[in-house]
This record gives C-alpha cells, sequence and structure tokens, in this order.
C-alpha cells in the first residue's frame, strides 16, 4: 500500500468528522495565540504582569489610564528625545510658575514626571498654551490610555493578555504531561507485551491496573504537596519560576501513563500474532529491531489518539488542582490560577471566573473531538 | 466463584497494605507538621513549645515507626486521634462516609439514567442530527471542568434564582422529621449531584453508544432481524442487553472518578463528606484523618470493582471463574 | 379606644417577641476544633468561646482591660496587687474574686478550684497546651477553704502588665477533676477522654450567656442561651455557627440567605470590599464593618545580609514604596498605613513627626540615596556596584492573596528604582516554622505581628530574641536587629510601673525603629465582618479577644 494514499485516505476519514476539524483549528488558533503572546506583548506594550492598581476589576471593554509608572517612564523617554518640547514646557513652567508643587522639584522638566497624577490639571491650563511642545505632550498624554476588552483583575492586569499567557502554561502542561506519560507508557507497554506471560510483565500490569484503579486526586493533592526543590536530583534543574510548573508536570505524568501502557502492550499482543513480525522473527530480526521497525509504525495511531485525549485530561487536571490552590503558584497566569483568585469575587466580577473556565472548556473540548476524530479515521468502522 | 471473592478480597488487602505505606511516607515528605500549623496562626507559640508538643504528638520519630504506631493502633480497633479537631478520628468520618455514599450513589444512579438511555437512543438514530448533538452534549459533558460547573451552577439556582441553597449538608438548627427530612437532604444534594454527574453522564453516553453500535452491527442481531423478530424485542432484548456488559466496567472503573471528582464538589459545596476531610487533612497535615479518609476511598472503589466483576459474571454467564 | 392600644401593644410585644425568637445564623471561614480550653489553638475556636466561656479578664473595644468573671481587676491602687519578696526576688501577689453570681450552665457555681484545676492540668506534661507559659507564669495559687470565690495569683516576675498574664479559662472541677485524675497521667490521656470531646453539650462545661446544644465538628453548632449566666440575659435566643471555608461559597450562603452574617473570621479584606461596593450599588440590607486591629504587616530585612547592612538601601527602600497609595489601591484606605510596629489602637501609638521619623514616598530620593550607596543604573533598568545587581529575595505564605497583591506591587514600585525583587512563597506551615522562627530567609519576609495593646517588643525586637542555634530558636526578632539602645529601653521598660514615663520610652525607641528601618512597617490590618441590617450592638474589638465576649448585648431591631 502507498503511503501517500493512506495518509489520504485518514485524512478524508478524519475531514468527515466536523466537530474534530473545528477542534484542530481551535487548538491551532490558540497555540498560534500561547506562541505568538511574547510579540503580542512586544506588539501592544501590555505585559500580563504590568498592573494598575487604581484600575481593579474593570469590566469588559473598558478604558483606563495606564499606571503612573509606566506613564512617567514613556514620558521620561519622550522628552529625553525631544529637546525642543522640554524647552517649550520650560517656556510654559516659566509664565505658570505655580506648576511647582512640592519643594522636592529640581530638575524641571523631568520633575514634571514625577507629579504625573496632577497631569489633568497640567492639561486644563495648557489646552490653550501656544507653544507647540506643551500641545504636543499633552496629545501624548492621551496615548497614555489603554483599552482592556476582557477587563482587568485584581491588580489591574489586563485578563485578555494573561488568559493569552495562561494558554502557553496550559498547554505547555498538557503537551508534555502527554508525551512524557506517553513515552512511560510506551516503555511500559512495551517491555510488558514483549515479554507477555513472563512474571516480568505480571507484575507490571498488576500495577499499572492497580494505579488505574485508585482515585486520582488524593494522590494528586499529596504529591503536588510535597516541595520538590527539597528533593536532590531537581534542586538545580528547577529555577524559581518555574518551580510549580515544572511540578505540576512531574506530579500529573507519574498518573497519567496507565491508559498508554494497557494500550500499547495490547496492541503489540495482537501485532506479535501477525504474520509479518513471525517472518521477520524468522530472518533473524533482532528483538530491538522488531519492536522500532515493524510493531511501533503499526501502534503510532492509537498512540496519538491516547496522547490527544490524555493533553485534555492534563488540562482539566491543572486547572482542578490549581483551583484547589495547589498548581501554578501565582504571579505567573494559568487558567487554572486565575479561576481560582476569582472565585472569590465571582458574585461582584463573574467574568473573571466564567472567561478562564471557557477557555478550559474549549481547549479540552478541542483536543477530544480531535483524538475522536483520529480514532474515526484510522478505523471508520466504529 | 467463592474462591475467586476470596482471592480477590486478598489482593486488595496486600495492595491496601502497600499503598498505605507508600500513602504514609508520602505525606511524611510533605513540609512541616501539625505543630508548624500552630505556629502559622498563633505568633505567641515558642520554640520550646513547639518542641514539647512535637515530641509529645511523637512527630520527632522517624517516618517508619510512625507508620508501624499508626498501622498498631489501626489494628487494635482503634483510628486514631485528629490533630486538627484534637478528637478521635472515628467522630468525624463516621457520618461523612454516609454522606459521601450518598452523593456518589445518586451521582452514579442519575447518570446511568440520563446516559444509557441517551447512548441507545443515539446508536438507534445514528448520524441523525439527534446523534449529533447528543455527541456534543456527551464531549461538553467530559471537558467541561466540573468545578467550575459547580459555581455557575451556584451562580444560577442558588443566588439569583434563590431555588437551592447555595451549601451544606443539610438545614442546621430545624428539627425536621419524615418528609421534610428527606426532601430537606435531597434540596442540598441537588446540585451536588448535577455537577458530579455531567462528566459522567457523558463518559457514560458515549460508552453505550459506542457498545449498542457495535452490537447492532453485529451478525446476530441481524440473524434476529432477517427472522423477522419485532424492533422493540430486539433492541431491548437482545443488543441492550449484550450492550450492558462493556457499560459495567466502565462503571466500576469510573467509581475512582466520581470519588475524585467528590472531592472538588465536597469543597465547593461545603458539603461534609469523606472527599473533603482528603481535602482538608492533606492540607492541614492531619495525618490520622488523611490516612484513614484515604483508605476509606481506596476501599469503596475496590469494593466497586469487585461487586462489577460478581455483577458482570451474573449477566454475562459465559464468564467462568 | 383602649381596646385597640391594648391589641396594638399585644401585637408589637408579639412581634418583637418573634424578633428576638429568630436565629442569628453566622458564617465563618476557618475550621475550629475540639471546645476544650486548655487544648484548642484555633482562632475560630476563641471566636465561639466568647459565647460561651468567659476568663478572668478580657479587653473591650477602646483597648482597655476589663473584668469578666472576675470582680475586678487588682491593681495597687485598689490595694489588691502588691510587691512581695521571695527568697530574695520581687514577685507580685494579686488577690482576685470571682463573682458572687457566677455559676456553670448546670448551676454549680464557678469558684477558685476550677481557677486551680486549669493551672494545674496545663502544667502536666502529658496535655497538649499549646503556649505553656500563659500558665507557667503564674507561680502559685492560693485559696482560701473557707471563701473558695476568693484567690490570689504570685506571679514569678514583678511586671507591670501582671493582670494581663495568666488570664486563662477555666475547667469545671465538678466535672473534669475526676477525669484529670484518671488520665491525666497517659500521654494526652486527658485529651481524648474530656467531657468537651465525649460529651460536648453538657452545660456544665460552659459558663458563657450561651450553652451547646449541637456541636458538629467541621460543620456548624448551634447555641441556646445559658439560664444561669450570671450577666445580662442574652437577647438573641438561638445563634447558629456555620463552617462554610470555600470563601466564594461562603458569600453565595450569605447572599441566598443561608446565613444571616460573616465574623472576622470569614471573608478576605478584597472580598468584603466588592462586596461592599454590591451593597451599596444594589441596596443590599447588609452592613459591612471595618475596625482597625492591632495586626501589623510589615516585611522583616535580614540585617545580617550586606546589601541590607547599608542603611541608605534600607531608607530608599521605604521611600520608593508608596504605602499610602497602597493602601489606597488596594484597600480603598480602610486599612490604615503603618509607621511602625505599634498600632494606632494602643496608648503608645505615635505618629508625631517631632518624634519619629516619617518616609515620604519618593522614587526621586529613593534613587538619590541608591546612587549614593554606589548602585548605578545600567541599561536593563536594574542597579550595579562591582558588577553585582541590586536584588533581593521576598518571602511569605503561599495563597494569601492580599500578601500576594502586596508582593507584586511592590515588586512594581521597587523596580521603577532599579531594584529587582524575586517572589518565593511557601506553604504558611512551612514560612513560619522553618524560614521565620529560624530567621532563614535570605532578604526579606513580609508577614504580621499579632499585638496586644501595650505589649513589651522583648520577643521581636530584642536582640538576646535573635533566634540561633544556641537559644535553640527561641525569640522573634527574626531580622536579626541588634541595637544596644533598643536593648535597653526594651529591659527598663517592662520594670517601669509608671504609664506616662512608659510612653516616653517607647516614643524613644520607635525613635530608633524608624531612624533605622530594620522591618518596612506596610500597614495595620482591620477586621472586618458583614452583619445584616437588623443586627444591632455589634461592635468589632480589632484584637486577639473576639467580640463574642459581648455576644450577649447582640439584639434584632424591632421596628
Amino acid at each position: 500500500m502507498n503511503s501517500d494514499s493512506y495518509f489520504q485516505m485518514i485524512l478524508k476519514e478524519f475531514k468527515k468528522h466536523k466537530m474534530a476539524v473545528f477542534g484542530v483549528f481551535a487548538i491551532i488558533f490558540f497555540a498560534l495565540l500561547a506562541f505568538s503572546a511574547p510579540l503580542i506583548t512586544h506588539l501592544t506594550n501590555v505585559s500580563p504582569n504590568d498592573q494598575n492598581v487604581f484600575n481593579r476589576y474593570l469590566p469588559m471593554f473598558s478604558k483606563a489610564a495606564i499606571n503612573n509608572n509606566d506613564a512617567e517612564m514613556r514620558l521620561e523617554k519622550y522628552l529625553k528625545a525631544n529637546p525642543d518640547v522640554v524647552k517649550d514646557i520650560q517656556t510654559f513652567q516659566a509664565k505658570h510658575p505655580d506648576y511647582i508643587w512640592d519643594e522636592e522639584v529640581e530638575e524641571w522638566p523631568y520633575d514634571f514626571l514625577y507629579f504625573y497624577s496632577s497631569i489633568d490639571e497640567f492639561k486644563t491650563t495648557a489646552k490653550n498654551s501656544p507653544l507647540d511642545g506643551v500641545q504636543e505632550l499633552v496629545d501624548l498624554e492621551k496615548s497614555f490610555y489603554r483599552f482592556h476588552i476582557l477587563g482587568t483583575d485584581e491588580l489591574g492586569r489586563d485578563v485578555l493578555m494573561r488568559l493569552i499567557y495562561g494558554a502557553r502554561i496550559s498547554l505547555g502542561v498538557g503537551l508534555f504531561v502527554a508525551f512524557i506519560s506517553a513515552f512511560i507508557g510506551y516503555l511500559v507497554g512495551i517491555i510488558s507485551g514483549y515479554l507477555s506471560g513472563t512474571l516480568i510483565d505480571t507484575l507490571l500490569m498488576r500495577f499499572t491496573d492497580s494505579l488505574l484503579a485508585l482515585p486520582q486526586l488524593p494522590l494528586l493533592i499529596v504529591f503536588a504537596a510535597i516541595d520538590i526543590t527539597k528533593l536532590p536530583l531537581l534542586e538545580d534543574l528547577v529555577s524559581k519560576d518555574s518551580e510549580s510548573f515544572v511540578k505540576m508536570i512531574i506530579v500529573l505524568s507519574l498518573f497519567s501513563w496507565m491508559t498508554v501502557a494497557r494500550l500499547i502492550r495490547g496492541s503489540i499482543l495482537s501485532v506479535k500474532e501477525q504474520e509479518y513480525i513471525t517472518a521477520a522473527k524468522a530472518v533473524g530480526s533482532s528483538h530491538l529491531r522488531t519492536i522500532f521497525q515493524h510493531i511501533t509504525p503499526n501502534i503510532m495511531g492509537p498512540l496519538l489518539v491516547a496522547v490527544t485525549l490524555n493533553i485534555g485530561n492534563s488540562i482539566l487536571w491543572e486547572a482542578a488542582l490549581s483551583f484547589l490552590g495547589l498548581g501554578i503558584q501565582p504571579p505567573t497566569p494559568s487558567w487554572g490560577n486565575m479561576l481560582f483568585n476569582a472565585t472569590e469575587i465571582i458574585y461582584e466580577s463573574p467574568s473573571l471566573a466564567i472567561l478562564p473556565g471557557i477557555f478550559i472548556f474549549i481547549t479540552v473540548i478541542s483536543f477530544n473531538f480531535f483524538g475522536d476524530g483520529i480514532q474515526q479515521a484510522l478505523d471508520p468502522k466504529s | 466463584m467463592f474462591q475467586y471473592i476470596i482471592k480477590r478480597l486478598m489482593q486488595s488487602l496486600l495492595t491496601l497494605l502497600l499503598l498505605s505505606f507508600v500513602c504514609y511516607f508520602v505525606l511524611t515528605l510533605m513540609p512541616g507538621d501539625p505543630v508548624d500549623m500552630m505556629a502559622a496562626g498563633n505568633p505567641n507559640i515558642t520554640s520550646e513549645d513547639m518542641q514539647r508538643l512535637k515530641s509529645l504528638y511523637g512527630l520527632d520519630q522517624p517516618a517508619y515507626k510512625r507508620y508501624l504506631n499508626w498501622m498498631g493502633t489501626l489494628l487494635s480497633g482503634d483510628l486514631g486521634f485528629s490533630r486538627t479537631y484534637k478528637i478521635p478520628v472515628s467522630d468525624i468520618l463516621g457520618p461523612r462516609i454516609l454522606n459521601t455514599f450518598y452523593l456518589s450513589v445518586f451521582a452514579l444512579v442519575l447518570s446511568l439514567l440520563v446516559a444509557v438511555p441517551l447512548g441507545v437512543y443515539a446508536a438507534v438514530h445514528k448520524g441523525k442530527l439527534t446523534d449529533y448533538l447528543l455527541n456534543l452534549f456527551a464531549f461538553a459533558g467530559i471537558s467541561i471542568p466540573s468545578f467550575w460547573l459547580a459555581l455557575i451552577l451556584i451562580l444560577m439556582f442558588a443566588v439569583k434564582a434563590g431555588l437551592l441553597p447555595a451549601g451544606g449538608t443539610y438545614s442546621v438548627g430545624q428539627d425536621l422529621e419524615g418528609f421534610a427530612l428527606v426532601w430537606d437532604r435531597i434540596k442540598y444534594l441537588i446540585l451536588p449531584v448535577l455537577s458530579l454527574s455531567f462528566m459522567q453522564i457523558g463518559t457514560f453516553e458515549r460508552y453505550t453508544r459506542g457498545a449498542m453500535l457495535e452490537i447492532l452491527n453485529s451478525d446476530y442481531i441481524r440473524t434476529a432481524r432477517s427472522k423477522g423478530l419485532e424492533e422493540k424485542k430486539v433492541l431491548f432484548k437482545h443488543a441492550f442487553r449484550n450492550a450492558l456488559i462493556p457499560l459495567i466496567t466502565v462503571v466500576a472503573i469510573s467509581f475512582s472518578y466520581i470519588f475524585s471528582g467528590a472531592i472538588i464538589t465536597e469543597t465547593v459545596f461545603a458539603y461534609q463528606g469523606v472527599g473533603k476531610s482528603v481535602y482538608d487533612s492533606i492540607k492541614s497535615n492531619d495525618f490520622n484523618v488523611a490516612m484513614v479518609s484515604f483508605m476509606i476511598s481506596m476501599i469503596m472503589v475496590f469494593m466497586m470493582s469487585l461487586l462489577a466483576d460478581i455483577f458482570y459474571a451474573v449477566v454475562d454467564p459465559r464468564i467462568k471463574y | 379606644m383602649r381596646l385597640l392600644f391594648i391589641t396594638f401593644s399585644l401585637f408589637f410585644t408579639l412581634i418583637s417577641a418573634q424578633a428576638a425568637e429568630k436565629p442569628l445564623k453566622i458564617g465563618i471561614s476557618q475550621e475550629f476544633e475540639t471546645l476544650n480550653p486548655l487544648i484548642k489553638q484555633m482562632m475560630a475556636t476563641t471566636y465561639i468561646y466568647g459565647f460561651v466561656n468567659r476568663n478572668l479578664v478580657t479587653m473591650n473595644e477602646k483597648g482597655e482591660y476589663i473584668p469578666m468573671i472576675a470582680e475586678s481587676i487588682p491593681d495597687f491602687e485598689n490595694g489588691q496587687a502588691k510587691f512581695i519578696t521571695e527568697n530574695g526576688t520581687k514577685k507580685i501577689k494579686a488577690n482576685w474574686k470571682i463573682k458572687e453570681e457566677a455559676k456553670w450552665g448546670d448551676g454549680t457555681p464557678v469558684t477558685a478550684y476550677d481557677v486551680k484545676l486549669a493551672w494545674s492540668t496545663a502544667l502536666l506534661d502529658t496535655v497538649s497546651v499549646g503556649e505553656k507559659k500563659t500558665y507557667s507564669q503564674v507561680e502559685r495559687i492560693e485559696i482560701d477553704p473557707k471563701n473558695p470565690k476568693h484567690f490570689s495569683f504570685v506571679y514569678e516576675e514583678a511586671m507591670w502588665n501582671y493582670y494581663q498574664l495568666g488570664s486563662f479559662y477555666l475547667l469545671p472541677a465538678h466535672l473534669e477533676k475526676k477525669v484529670v485524675k484518671e488520665h491525666g497521667e497517659k500521654v494526652e490521656g486527658y485529651a481524648k477522654n474530656t467531657l468537651y470531646t465525649k460529651d460536648p453539650t453538657n452545660p456544665g462545661l460552659y459558663n458563657g450567656p450561651y450553652l451547646i446544644d449541637e456541636l458538629k465538628l467541621g460543620s456548624h453548632l448551634i447555641l441556646k442561651p445559658n439560664p444561669h449566666f450570671y450577666g445580662e440575659k442574652p437577647n438573641i435566643k438561638t445563634i447558629i455557627i456555620k463552617l462554610i471555608q470555600n470563601t466564594g461559597t461562603l458569600e453565595a450562603n450569605l447572599r441566598s440567605g443561608s446565613i444571616d452574617m460573616v465574623s472576622v473570621l470569614g471573608m478576605s479584606f478584597d472580598q468584603a470590599l466588592s462586596f461592599e461596593k454590591k451593597v451599596n450599588l444594589m441596596n443590599l440590607p447588609f452592613n459591612v464593618n471595618y475596625k482597625p486591629s492591632l495586626v501589623y504587616e510589615h516585611i522583616d530585612l535580614n540585617m545580617e545580609n550586606e546589601l541590607l547592612q547599608d542603611i541608605k538601601v534600607r531608607r530608599a527602600l521605604v521611600h520608593a514604596i508608596d504605602r499610602k497609595k497602597l493602601t489606597l489601591a488596594l484597600f480603598e484606605g480602610k486599612q490604615q498605613m503603618a509607621y511602625h510596629n505599634v498600632a494606632p489602637l494602643d496608648p503608645w501609638y505615635t505618629d508625631d513627626p517631632k518624634k519619629i521619623r516619617h518616609y515620604k514616598p519618593s522614587k526621586r530620593k529613593a534613587r538619590k540615596l541608591l546612587e549614593k550607596a554606589g548602585w548605578k543604573l545600567k541599561d536593563d533598568g536594574f542597579r550595579y556596584k562591582d558588577g553585582k545587581r541590586l536584588e533581593f529575595t521576598i518571602m511569605t505564605t503561599a495563597g494569601n492573596k492580599t500578601r500576594e497583591l502586596i508582593q507584586a506591587f511592590i515588586q512594581n514600585e521597587w523596580k521603577s528604582v532599579g531594584i529587582k525583587l524575586n517572589i518565593k512563597n511557601e506553604p504558611a506551615r512551612v514560612f513560619f516554622s522553618q524560614t521565620v522562627l529560624k530567621g532563614e530567609y535570605p532578604h526579606m519576609a513580609l508577614f504580621a505581628w499579632i499585638s496586644a495593646p501595650e505589649s513589651v517588643p522583648r520577643s521581636s525586637l530584642h536582640s538576646s530574641s535573635i533566634p540561633t542555634e544556641s537559644n535553640a530558636f527561641s525569640g522573634q526578632n527574626t531580622g536579626k536587629w541588634n541595637n544596644k539602645q533598643v536593648d535597653k529601653i526594651i529591659d527598663e521598660l517592662e520594670f517601669e510601673f509608671d504609664s506616662e514615663e512608659r510612653k516616653n520610652m517607647v516614643a524613644k525607641l520607635l525613635k530608633i525603629y524608624t531612624d533605622e528601618v530594620p522591618v518596612i512597617p506596610l500597614y495595620y490590618r482591620s477586621d472586618v465582618s458583614i452583619t445584616p441590617e437588623g443586627l444591632k450592638n455589634y461592635v468589632l474589638t480589632g484584637h486577639q479577644y473576639p467580640n463574642s465576649n459581648f455576644a450577649e448585648q447582640w439584639t434584632w431591631e424591632t421596628k
């Protein structure tokens, strides 16, 4: 069979599943969003940690003045680049000596920046000033307003931006966990499947089954409460900022490889019986070669399905643990901890809690549809 | 059959024992202990006070010794003493086990009652719009974060509409009897059960549909149909009964998911169950309560899977042990 | 006409009777535990204790000590307290008298033997008492067997604040004495067999205005009036206290009417602020009550750190934080900015700029100070000296939202003067037991001290209280500030019996404190509680003695 046409056949089947196609697009959208987050910050000049404490809990679609520090910095930059404006302002100041509000003013006009909060007063007086530089400054000041499409949170941070950066964490956790658990599951499954019938197989499968039977959340809670930086191996590897992220990945990976292992083992058992493997063995192919050259390509499909479903599940688990306060630690935004922070004020600012929930929901459902689509494409009968 | 059950029970017991040690050990890896917690709430506690209490509680001993001590008292029938509440563990957990039992059983029954008919309906109407919509619904169930759903339910039904209580286990301070008492308990159960069942409904619906489809496509049903049997009879007498078998396994496995879900649901709804005490005790480092609630949840899960296996044997006479 | 009047008045009495019958449902978000007064540790249990049990003295909302179950507070003026000298040490002996009418809930009179039982049981090695000092500072108790309402405390040290010491709850001797006798020798034997655990609704265990009618740990309790209470008869006939840990659910319960009010151990400050806005906007029938408290939020600086040893850097740190803006922006001015460790509620408080040093919020000044200290700004926006970046790590309790907000705020403020701040938070139990109590944080620790009015800051400021290996980490001078002058003031303060002179000494101490900046003061926390509009005579205390100590005065408004 031509592999190209095989792929096309699958693609054709996959396209029939409308929701799966939607899922793929949604995933691509979120992935792009997550990937280009720094670029978005660069372009819009809004970072997820920019605070604006006088504009907390703003509703959706509101406009707010940026915080004083940022405004001062921008003004300073502008004035340093435009000495003409500085000159104009000095003239203006000479006419209005009452604009020195405090004895601490020393180096006008830079000190003007320090009293940025009085800008409104300055604006009214400067309105009719014939000096271009003063007008320019007033115009510049207009750009110091920021539009918050989805409002602001408890520190006046832009919610949209935090959601975008949250996508990085949620998708990151999902992908890492899925791949690590796929790897562990693959190893366990292959060993178990290849050695089927032996004691090792029995032990491994018993272990896998009992882990599967356990209620996961209590275990996750216990493991998430451990301080991983105290573990000797990880001490040097983990930086302060990424500690909770790495911990989340490790903890979730520990408890999500079992389904993959079962699946791989099952596939190997069925593939093992097929003729071509027996043939390969007869030719004298080594065990490892048999596994990698013949068995692995045949189980790629089910593996992909399992990985996809695992991504969705891991995102849900991360959110659940963050919701219990054991997940990603602030100030790093994750959808889970944004939701956790917002539960307290859900009645005053419901959008803060509803939005991350919707993001989680759409992402998880997209991965689930995607997995379902692949499954159907691979096995059109079901 | 009897021998099989005994064998399974022994296996479960061994697994429990092993797990209890692992859990205990992991708990000791958690930073701090109950005495440290006291220091957090009380600036007047001196280091001498802490040292004295630690040796009084035996917290200065190595983990394995503490585990053996704990196992010893457990085997003598004493569930131990809660460090948080400073009362015997059995006093705390007794009523909570029942509460969690109500919650999970209601959630399980509700999700089966909703999911199975929907699954059968979807399978029979495969490819139609209703099937499509039901599929969407099922996926939504699997993908929705349950705690979020719980919050939205509270927001809608308790705060905005004022129809149901926002949280709790039952109305405090009212001496209710008979039907009023039952209704009161049910009122407090509706929202938690709803939020807990939603995910299970999705899972069960998809499994029922899948199993039904497989059987409807099988030769055996085709034969039955070709024999001219009534469609209803084909569906319920032949197809549905056979589809039930894979569902039982799913239900047995789902019990551990329900229990995990119960932790979150009980926490959000302030419902007095074992799930909440698992979370609370782990957070407050209350070893004895954590270990006992943990063991209870394991036992519940093991019992369910054993029950499922027995049920399996009853439904499918081909299986012999 | 007269008939009408009678019907009317009857009608009104009926209504008011009904109003009094209406139960008060209080929501709390913190766990409570067994109600044994010796073993209890949690704040919520102390809150509940205000309803059901009373101790010798308590503090009112003005911060004054007032007698509760004691007739009066013994002092030198009324002759009930005097100095005695035993074996060459100066001690204080104070005569107490228990109120004549004071009875336990089952009618048994409260006597000095109840005091003695509590004291002697707490001193047993087998009983897990938290703060042993509360009991051990009373050296012995003398009882007149002929008049068991009278007794004397002999305090082991002669300190002016003797009457605040040894203010513990009593144990009912008629019920608990035999338990102590039988089980007291076994480790935790008393804790496991006390009637407070075995039979918590026994009225004989309580002497407060209310008795426990029903108790479910981790869930709720129901209180009913104590018919034998010696004081004012409680107005509200049923009080229900419900535990709802999830603060979001707590608020949902308040809004849907499942609870009537939220105590001070309920909502977070931020949540209460948002709730208040909603109350004003929608005219909800609630009052949001604030009361400045004695809780002092601050940043302890590790004075052994090289960077922080430079006073210019420390002063620059304070100048760079606009604390006024912080309290305005985050707390809408409802929590007061702090100048130092003494809270406004305390008689020792002063904010006189002649007595203490004020730090104006000024980024410019901060920058200048840093320049002078040799920290030069580089292109990345941070300051460097000898190739090293001006960088600090701040630690606090993980999950405390307000503190996390403050950290983020300060991080931003310092960034604008070129200081990099790293945040590393730990779970509360680790943070306090390891990091704070052992002084192990690298630069800064953000947390709060809960103090009492006129409490001598020995344990937090005296150099002998620096936690070290050799003193088994006792003492809470975790910033390791070592100032001889301060040591001297503290040593003298404890034994200064003139209250005006004490004030002057404290002002001197605060001058040094604000000059040297061993600690960055942030703000004094406020207590916040939400009550229904109809509840009257509800006053917050703002200190460690909860307002439930005055619960018998609460009443439903009758219209």
